[in-house]
């Protein structure tokens, strides 16, 4: 016993710690390595205009790395986040420029709309989360069957065209109003739900459940977790996150846009893998999906920056999904 | 006690006889043939031989697709690259193509040739880096074919700034997209070919029996001594190829290469597998039962189609599809565990 | 396998019987968290069958899949017919007539009994299967090893043993010069094993080199040429047959006296805590099976690998699904049994496998041992974890465990077997468990843990609750069981107390109903 015991201590604690303090520190210094490489070429990259546009920007980036991770921790993923997103936007625009029309009082255009988006994110995660988890279907095609249909939808109740002129009240609430004095209001809802879901997954039972769900799904079982009501909750979770992400979209662009979810689906995963969230499940946390978005964002900035075409911006992305995995792989290999 | 045992047996055994009726047959030829004669019935012009050629050419690209598809998903993977493959193939065969017109004017077949094999080659590109990555790294086809995907469509795009590429030969666009051989579109032909290749290779060939092993128990094909990873390579490499030849047969119809053909290639391409019975956990899937499910999924847009249903509403349609073909065999399964 | 490849394997394996076919030097193996094998040394001799013996988890399968090429050594040194091999891979294994039958079948559930036959050595002609020649050499095959095969039946479809009768059967599809058989006959009747049996003597007439892994004392005092005995990963010694004892054999494997392994539990029966009556099982592994337990008391279900004494538990459990019968805990009848309903009831069960379906590796001792209690007040108040209260509950439960080492923020997956199942354990004591459902509780433990896990359950048995014990180690659940239930092929056969747990008695009904001849023998 006590040989067996030596053995893996020799083995294991002592590697360990060290490599994932290093992993930790991978990506923070890649970001200040890029921004200081381009930087030399580029000097507006780190004016303060810059910074700002980049925090605001990777707030955005953060709710939707988020929902995907709570999903990404079960062992899933959804394919329909993007396309959710450009429903929900169609949808609540649609419900708020009709409202205004008929001549609704501000406070009942902006619940409304809150409500419209809210809900429809509800019912993509009730659809996603009770296939996934009740009949216990496959996440790939689940997700890829809500994605078409939120697509259909999208087009169809919007004719394929963007619902301008969200009224102004709405856009003041989730863009340009004051929420603490100062700091954007992207980045103060982004902080809440940044805090909020830091205290659902470290400290409830549904967020050491979904931990536990992902890392082993028959352990949680018998151990009478009730998984699958965690996991539909997961779905839900998701889902009600890229609604509210869907919202705070709307509100900038001031618009109800049926491509509005187009890269994000991809751009979600990405961010939230990049940042350490295991496709494997059961690994990550919010710090993870902020560092993911942080660098997905500084990297499109950068490329923004330096003109690089949108073309190959979308090569680069796909070169860094891969490079993410092979960091995951990495990781998870080594503990 | 003893009587509603007896009772349940014979309860069992009715829907034992119905199940190995419908293992036999498969659920899919019996839907397609009720499908059909419903759509005669009530759909116009739906048996006019004009749509009937329709819609078998149009499902020959997709069957193509699917057959690919097919293989990745048996050894348990899928790719979600096919759709970018297609675009990509369409680009840069076209490209080779015309940019060879002016100094090779003269020779149409070398041209054609150049052009194919350009086209077939970045599909075999992509296939071997998607099966090299998911053979040597393990990880998620998922997330490897999702990244394929992104840089495969990027590269179309940069080559082209998303305009079509024009001045292809003649011969290629009129003889082999466009042309007619025995009253058909010459791409059936090209469809029939390879699903007959392909059923060849899954009945009676090492490899396509190596490829179910992957995908029924991987650690039995290795111990066994099969060369997984090989197989693995293959399947992706051969998924990827034919996507680039479902590429070159409908850029030879339309005339010229696009960066952008149809956003739902994969998702049509992973439909029709689905609904075919390849299951998702690997080990299980024949070909021609996925050219089957591809003509289905195309008869269907097209009755919608004659149905003057919008376009928009047909992909709610194929995401509901989707769905409910995989939750009919999971409860399927289920009822059989139950008995 | 016919005459002819008989014959074959005789003229070209040139066995000069006694000449070392097989020379393993200093072999060692180190899995994350484990040292599996720890300069162990091997030989065997053409025309041999040299068993190894040893307790689950002692290395004995490790070094059969070293030999068998499905990994390599970390150290030592590897001779075949006198060459020295390195980087043996299965394919050039069985190249070289090394054919192992694993106990864990390689087998592909979707392909036919045929197809996985052949797999990775299928015939061909012009490139193409040739169909013909396999169906014809599949079927001489199966007939010359006497077994009820379908060469067209899908694999998914068979019983275990079936499934084990293709694992054989692959074996002899190409020249045999090293045979090994990993408990091949866990799964069969006495009628099969007969015939296995056999055909081993014949193969070892031919030269054939067989390396036979199990620990069933009748079958290895009737087959052996020589026995090494494993434990813990290294090589204990190499014992001519018959040089010794079974009982010394049983204390070489387990490493200390019987008595002292295995405690003496007082035998003090109480109220009847879990009530099975009638119980079938929807996919037929259990079949009208009755059955108590009683606080006070461990009752022990033995049998055949495969014979539903698991599935029985894991119904109660709400694992399997339920055709008919009922389950009662504490006198209430529990209608819609699932994991959730059971803890609530205070009864808990322990998988065998723990890795699959008990432990998430990478998460932390403490989220591990409070996983099955995280509805108590101690660990969550209105859904919201209390992480204090639960860091001092889990201490005290595992310095009590006396987990090694007492780190409760530890990924589990840095642990060993033992302490493993210590932490699995862990979960019984979190909240008021009266009923633990053991299912093979020490498979993978080593000797020290093994023992503590009897003192845990004989603390457990005199504080009042009731252990089911199901497990394919006779001598524990003979030793341990005050009661003991022997299933054979789905049904209960026999219920024993006392003097009658004894090795003969429990055997004897194994194999199905007592008749005299298996009673004497």
């Amino acid at each position: 016993m006590s040989e067996l015991g030596i053995a893996v201590r020799r083995g294991r604690t002592r590697r360990r710690p060290r490599l994932s303090w290093a992993f930790a520190f991978v990506l923070p210094l890649l970001m200040v390595a890029m921004e200081l490489a381009v930087f030399s070429v580029e000097p507006r990259v780190l004016s303060q205009r810059n910074l700002i546009n980049i925090l605001n920007q990777s707030s955005y980036v953060l709710v939707f790395a988020a929902a995907q991770m709570m999903v990404i921790l079960t062992r899933g993923f959804d394919l329909s986040l993007g396309a959710s997103v450009s429903a929900i936007s169609v949808a609540s625009a649609l419900v708020m420029t009709g409202l205004a029309s008929a001549g609704a009082p501000a406070w009942l255009i902006v619940v409304a709309g809150l409500a419209a988006g809210m809900g429809f994110g509800l019912l993509v995660g009730l659809f996603n989360g009770l296939l996934v988890a009740g009949l216990g279907i496959n996440p790939f095609v689940v997700t890829l069957g809500s994605l078409n249909i939120c697509l259909g939808l999208a087009t169809t109740i919007s004719g394929g065209r963007p619902v301008f002129n969200v009224p102004d009240p709405f856009s003041h609430l989730l863009y340009d109003g004051t929420f603490i004095p100062g700091i954007p209001v992207p980045l103060t809802l982004a902080a809440i739900i940044s805090l909020l879901l830091y205290f659902v997954l470290g400290h409830t039972v549904f967020g050491r459940s979904l931990y536990l769900i992902g890392n082993n799904p028959r352990a949680a079982e018998l151990a009478g977790l009730p998984s699958k009501r965690y996991l539909a909750l997961a779905y839900v979770c998701c889902a009600l996150l890229a609604a509210f992400g869907a919202l705070m979209l709307t509100a900038r662009t001031g618009s109800g846009e049926p491509n509005l979810g187009g890269s994000l689906m991809l751009e979600s995963i990405a961010a939230a893998v990049i940042g350490g969230v295991s496709l494997m499940g059961g690994v990550g946390g919010i710090l993870q999906a902020l560092l993911g978005a942080m660098f997905v964002t500084m990297l499109s900035n950068a490329m923004d920056l330096l003109e690089v075409g949108g073309y190959v911006q979308q090569i680069l992305l796909g070169c860094v999904i891969i490079g993410a995995i092979f960091l995951d792989r990495l990781r998870v290999t080594r503990s | 006690m003893a009587g509603e045992v007896t009772g349940r047996e014979a309860s069992a055994s009715a829907f034992d006889r119905a199940y190995r009726f419908y293992a036999a047959v498969g659920f899919l030829p019996i839907m397609l043939a009720l499908f059909v004669i419903v759509l005669a019935l009530f759909v116009p012009h739906f048996l006019a031989l004009g749509n009937i050629f329709n819609v078998l050419r149009s499902s020959s690209y997709l069957v193509i697709l699917a057959v690919g598809q097919m293989l990745v998903m048996i050894v348990g993977g899928f790719d979600l690259s096919v759709g970018a493959v297609v675009a990509l193939t369409s680009v840069v065969s076209a490209s080779v193509m015309a940019g060879l017109a002016g100094s090779l004017g003269g020779h149409p077949g070398i041209i054609i040739a150049l052009g194919v094999g350009a086209g077939v080659g970045c599909g075999l590109a992509i296939g071997l880096l998607n099966g090299l990555c998911v053979a040597f790294l393990k990880v998620s086809p998922f997330m490897v074919t999702l990244g394929t995907a992104s840089i495969a469509t990027g590269f179309a795009l940069l080559l082209t700034d998303g305009i079509p590429v024009y001045g292809m030969p003649k011969s290629f666009v009129n003889d082999f997209g466009r042309g007619l051989w025995l009253q058909l579109p010459t791409a059936v032909y090209v469809a029939v070919i390879i699903v007959m290749l392909l059923w060849v290779m899954q009945n009676f060939t090492r490899m396509g029996r190596y490829i179910y092993a992957i995908g029924g128990n991987l650690q039995a094909a290795i111990v066994s001594g099969v060369r997984a990873k090989t197989h693995l390579i293959l399947a992706y490499a051969l998924c990827a190829m034919l996507a680039s030849v479902s590429g070159l047969a409908l850029t030879a119809q339309i005339g010229s290469g696009q960066a952008v053909l149809n956003a739902q290639l994969t998702l049509e391409s992973i439909a029709a597998a689905v609904i075919a019975g390849v299951s998702l956990k690997g080990g299980v899937g024949k070909v021609e039962m996925v050219a089957l499910a591809a003509v289905f999924l195309l008869t269907l847009t097209d009755a919608m189609d004659l149905l003057k249903i919008d376009p928009r509403v047909q992909s709610i349609f194929l995401g509901v599809i989707v769905v409910l073909a995989v939750a009919v065999e999971e409860l399927a399964k289920r009822r059989m565990t139950l008995v | 396998m016919s005459p002819t490849q008989l014959e074959d394997a005789s003229r070209t394996g040139s066995p000069v019987r006694g000449d070392l076919l097989l020379e393993l030097t200093g072999i060692s193996k180190f899995f994350p968290g484990v040292v599996a094998l720890d300069g162990v040394d091997f030989d065997l001799r053409h025309g041999e069958v040299h068993v190894l013996f040893g307790e689950n988890g002692a290395g004995k399968s490790t070094l059969i899949n070293i030999i068998a090429g499905t990994y390599p050594p970390d150290a030592g040194a590897f001779r075949y017919r006198g060459h020295a091999l390195s980087r043996l891979t299965p394919h050039e294994a069985r190249a070289i007539g090394i054919s192992p039958v694993f106990q864990e079948f390689s087998l592909v559930p979707d392909l036919t009994v045929e197809q996985n036959l052949f797999l990775g050595r299928e015939l061909t002609a012009g490139g193409l299967l040739n169909r013909a020649a396999m169906r014809a050499k599949a079927e001489a095959i199966i007939r010359d090893l006497g077994f009820d095969l379908d060469p067209n039946r899908k694999v998914r479809e068979l019983s275990r043993a079936h499934q084990q009768m293709v694992e054989i059967a692959k074996a002899f599809l190409t020249e045999v010069r090293l045979l090994i058989l990993d408990e091949p006959t866990a799964s069969l009747t006495e009628a099969e094993a007969a015939k296995l049996f056999s055909l081993v003597a014949k193969l070892r007439a031919a030269g054939v080199g067989i390396i036979y892994v199990s620990h069933r004392m009748r079958e290895i005092t009737a087959i052996a040429d020589r026995i090494t005995v494993l434990r813990d990963g290294r090589k204990i010694r190499t014992v001519a047959s018959g040089e010794v004892s079974e009982t010394e054999l049983v204390e070489l494997m387990t490493g200390r006296k019987i008595d002292v392994l295995f405690p003496e539990i007082e035998f003090r029966p109480r109220e009847t805590l879990l009530e099975v009556e009638h119980l079938t099982l929807a996919d037929r592994s259990v079949n009208d099976v009755s059955f108590f337990a009683r606080a006070g008391e461990i009752t022990g279900i033995a049998g055949l690998v495969g014979c539903g004494k698991s599935e029985i538990i894991r119904a109660v459990f709400g694992l399997e699904t339920i055709a008919s019968g009922s389950i009662r805990v504490g006198g209430e009848v529990v209608a819609h049994p699932s994991p959730t309903a059971l803890l609530r009831r205070g009864l808990c069960y322990f998988p065998s496998d723990r890795v699959a379906e008990g432990l998430a590796l990478s998460r932390p001792v403490r989220e591990n041992a409070s996983m099955a209690a995280l509805d108590l007040p101690a660990f969550s108040r209105a859904r919201v974890l209390q992480r204090r209260s639960e860091r001092r509950v889990i201490q005290s439960i595992v310095e009590r465990l006396r987990l090694q080492p007492p780190q409760i923020e530890r990924p589990v997956a840095n642990f060993s077997g033992g302490n493993r199942q210590k932490v699995l354990l862990a979960r019984g004591l979190t909240r008021d468990i009266k009923v633990f459902l053991f299912d093979e509780p020490t498979v993978g433990v080593d000797v020290g843990a093994k023992a503590e896990v009897y003192e845990l359950m004989k603390a457990l048995v005199s504080a009042g609750v009731a252990i089911v014990l199901v497990s394919s180690e006779l001598p524990e659940v003979m030793h341990l069981s005050h009661r003991l239930y022997v299933m054979h092929r789905s049904r209960i056969v026999a219920e024993l107390t006392g003097k009658d747990i004894n090795e003969p008695e429990v055997l004897s009904y194994f194999f199905g109903e007592r008749s005299p001849a298996a009673a004497a023998g």
